[in-house]
């Protein structure tokens, strides 16, 4: 019997047992619910258009209003609702437009087409109705002067809305092109996100062997280092498999809601993103193993996992700077530490912030990590796995493994 | 053929095992026997290689044991485990197919076993659902679902009723006469004299005794002796020399006593002391052997 066959029969077992399992079914049906609610919430929420209604006292009012609402829409797309729509309330005298003002009724009072009154300054929908207003009015004041030299009013919106600069990089990316960097963020989450996830079910299926002690009778005929390779398989099927689920309802979702155009991404970003995940999900999850077996009692499984989490944490931040400095000191002393660098330079290779001398060094870097780990996991695996009581200290499962 | 040279093992400072050597040939029952802590468990998982020995080897038919003879032993542990919400069937399917088995042969084998334990009904419960001694029956049924050709068997008869243990011992006793070559420790010597023609004895980590039952008897330098009697057996058993040992329950006598003691004239002058009710002389049971060996 092959030892493939053998790490498939294990793998296999995972899936359909814990597939089947009903703490599998109901995180699938939570993740997915909470995906979709923070697809579609926000847009019920912040999708329509902005209202606002103003006072109004006196003449030349109605003009800022307008041209207000016109700069603001000028950017939608012709199917999209409006982003705002200003109403105007007339008030005789500023009294009785204060007290509207300070019922809420209205946002804020024009005066004479020359001031502006709010309720006070400094929150957050006052400076921007106000802000609207001032750029309404200042178009306005040009509008005048361009007509006095005989343009188009419409002209001069169609400049101010305007991108006149063409932008260009120094790595040679498209203007506009931010989808690499959105990606590389979203696949950074996701990877954090599994790692933490799936590398807990890694641990605690670990534990939970060697703690109904089942792993005696399955270590009399299978080698421990194939059994490890079999869980991390299994679970990492499985977790891809509720990975890729909730990413595609999620993609979905954000397309009927049109809140989110799936950016034009390129096949290279798409392969160092997937490369990226297995390789940082197989570093992690050969860690996650070892620990899990390192400890009898579910209750201390999550202690032991204490340092892997850490460095995941401490590897995410790492590609944050990344993302904003990506070919700064911290990006660069990320790539080359294995546990840091499936983080970082997914996030710089998105960025063509990396050359490629140092991906695929580290790439080389982690593989052998990951190598030299399933070796060292292993042993520490087979020290550990019959040893009762309390935490098995790393130095006495490596030695007891000795052969 | 299983056999065991001078195996050396130490936790720490406890000696678990200290120059243990035996042997279990195919078609033959092997009870290992020896006190609490004496390293039968120890002996036991080395076969496995799930302790790795500091001197000697375990070898199968003169080879080295690797996994893939391993695959081909059936081995149930002292702990008991399954995976407790596994259904009966699924688990002991695995447990094939880790071996090598094709799924449908171990399909088929499973629920041959399920049915030899009167289990069948309750092959898609999980093992959590079923009780104690049920539980055990399924955990010999995974040692024995791929047909072994070594079977190891660490305490099979603890914790099993009367009629549970009766069937575990016709099970065992069918896998040696085709063949198997079975191995098993117990505490119960009264099981072991019954089921067993060959034992091993461990005490602190080395063989003390091995042979077969009736050989060790007859070689055996004691002998038992059972004496009930009306009036005061104790000026009588005076009389005798080389007694080793005297258990007293009610008015029965038990003795272990030199092989070599003169019994001549003995019966008559016990008849002579009192109503005698009850006397036997016989070689030595089992448990006194054991008794002897590791004290
Ligand atoms: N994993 C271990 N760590 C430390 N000491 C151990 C370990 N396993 C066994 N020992 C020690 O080795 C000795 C032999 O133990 P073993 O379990 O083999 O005895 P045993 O004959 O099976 O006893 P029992 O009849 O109680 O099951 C004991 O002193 C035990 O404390
Ligand atoms: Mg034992």
């Amino acid at each position: 019997m092959t030892a493939t066959s053998i790490i498939w029969q294990v793998a296999r077992r995972e899936i359909t047992e814990r597939g089947r399992s009903k703490a599998y079914l109901i995180t699938t049906v939570v993740t997915l619910l909470l995906v979709l609610g923070l697809v579609i919430v926000p847009s019920l929420l912040g999708g329509g258009t902005e209202e606002y209604t103003i006072g109004s006292i006196g003449e030349g009012n109605q003009p800022i209003v307008e041209s207000a609402e016109l700069l603001r829409n000028a950017g939608d797309e012709p199917e999209d609702e409006e982003s705002v729509a200003i109403s105007i309330v007339e008030f005789g005298n500023l009294e009785d437009a204060e007290t509207a003002l300070a019922d809420g009724e209205v946002d804020a009072v024009l005066v004479d087409g020359s001031e502006v009154v709010v309720e006070s300054v400094g929150g957050f929908g006052d400076s921007a109705v106000v802000s609207l207003l001032q750029r309404g009015a200042a178009s306005v004041e040009l509008e005048v002067i361009v007509s006095e030299s005989g343009q188009a009013a419409t002209d001069v919106i169609d400049v101010m809305t305007s991108d006149p600069l063409e932008t260009t990089t120094l790595s040679g990316q498209e203007a506009g092109d931010e989808s690499a960097g959105v990606l590389a963020y979203a696949g950074l989450m996701l990877l954090y996100i599994a790692i933490l996830l799936y590398g807990t079910w890694i641990l605690t299926g670990v534990t939970e062997e060697k703690s109904n002690r089942v792993v005696e009778v399955l270590l009399s005929s299978v080698k421990p280092w194939q059994l490890l390779a079999g869980k991390i398989a299994g679970i990492g099927i499985l977790g891809i498999a509720q990975f890729t689920g909730t990413i595609l309802v999620a993609i979905v979702a954000l397309q009927l809601t049109g809140a989110f155009e799936l950016p034009n991404i390129g096949v290279s970003s798409v392969v160092t993103l997937v490369v990226w995940f297995v390789l940082g999900f197989l570093l992690y999850a050969v860690m996650f193993g070892a620990a899990g077996s390192l400890v009898s009692r579910m209750e201390d499984a999550q202690n032991v996992a204490f340092p892997m989490s850490l460095t995941a944490v401490a590897g995410f931040f790492v590609s944050i700077a990344a993302l904003n400095d990506p070919d700064g000191a911290a990006a660069v002393i990320g790539t080359f530490i294995p546990l840091t660098a499936p983080f970082v330079v997914p996030v710089r290779a998105a960025l063509d912030a990396i050359p490629l001398w140092q991906y695929l060094l580290s790439i080389v870097m982690v593989l052998a990590t990951i190598a030299g780990m399933t070796l060292v996991a292993g042993r520490i695996y087979a020290g550990a796995l019959l040893r009762y009581g309390g935490r098995t200290k790393l130095r006495e499962a490596w030695r007891s493994a000795a052969e | 053929m299983l056999a065991i040279q001078d195996l050396h093992k130490t936790f720490g400072n406890v000696v678990a095992l200290d120059g243990c050597t035996f042997g279990v040939e195919r078609g033959r029952m092997l009870g290992f026997l020896g006190p609490n802590g004496a390293g039968k468990t120890t002996a036991m998982r080395s076969i496995f290689g799930l302790i790795h020995h500091e001197k000697g080897s375990v070898t199968w038919d003169d080879n080295e044991i690797t996994i893939n003879e391993r695959r081909r032993f059936g081995y149930m542990p002292e702990e008991r485990g399954l995976y407790p919400k596994m259904k009966a069937h699924d688990q002991l399917t695995y447990l094939g197919r880790l071996r090598g088995m094709s799924a449908s042969d171990a399909s088929k084998s499973a629920d041959n076993w399920l049915e030899r334990f009167d289990l069948a009904d309750r092959r898609t419960d999980p093992v959590e659902a079923l009780s104690h001694g049920n539980q055990q029956r399924v955990q010999l049924a995974a040692a024995l679902i791929h047909d072994p050709e070594l079977l190891v068997l660490d305490e099979p008869f603890s914790g099993l009723d009367p009629i549970a243990a009766e069937t575990m011992g016709d099970i065992l006793r069918e896998q040696a006469a085709k063949g198997t070559a079975v191995v098993f420790s117990s505490h119960q010597l009264d099981v072991v004299e019954d089921l067993c023609e060959d034992v091993a004895i461990i005490n602190r980590g080395s063989i003390v005794v091995e042979g077969t039952v009736k050989q060790l008897k007859d070689a055996a330098p004691i002998r038992h002796i059972e004496l009930d009697i009306d009036g005061d057996p104790e000026p009588l058993l005076a009389s005798l020399d080389g007694i080793r040992h005297t258990t007293v329950n009610g008015s029965m006598h038990t003795v272990i006593i030199d092989a070599d003691t003169d019994m001549r004239g003995f019966l008559a002058r016990a008849q002579n002391a009192g109503r005698l009710r009850h006397f036997t002389y016989t070689t030595p049971s089992l448990s006194d052997l054991f008794r002897e060996a590791v004290q």
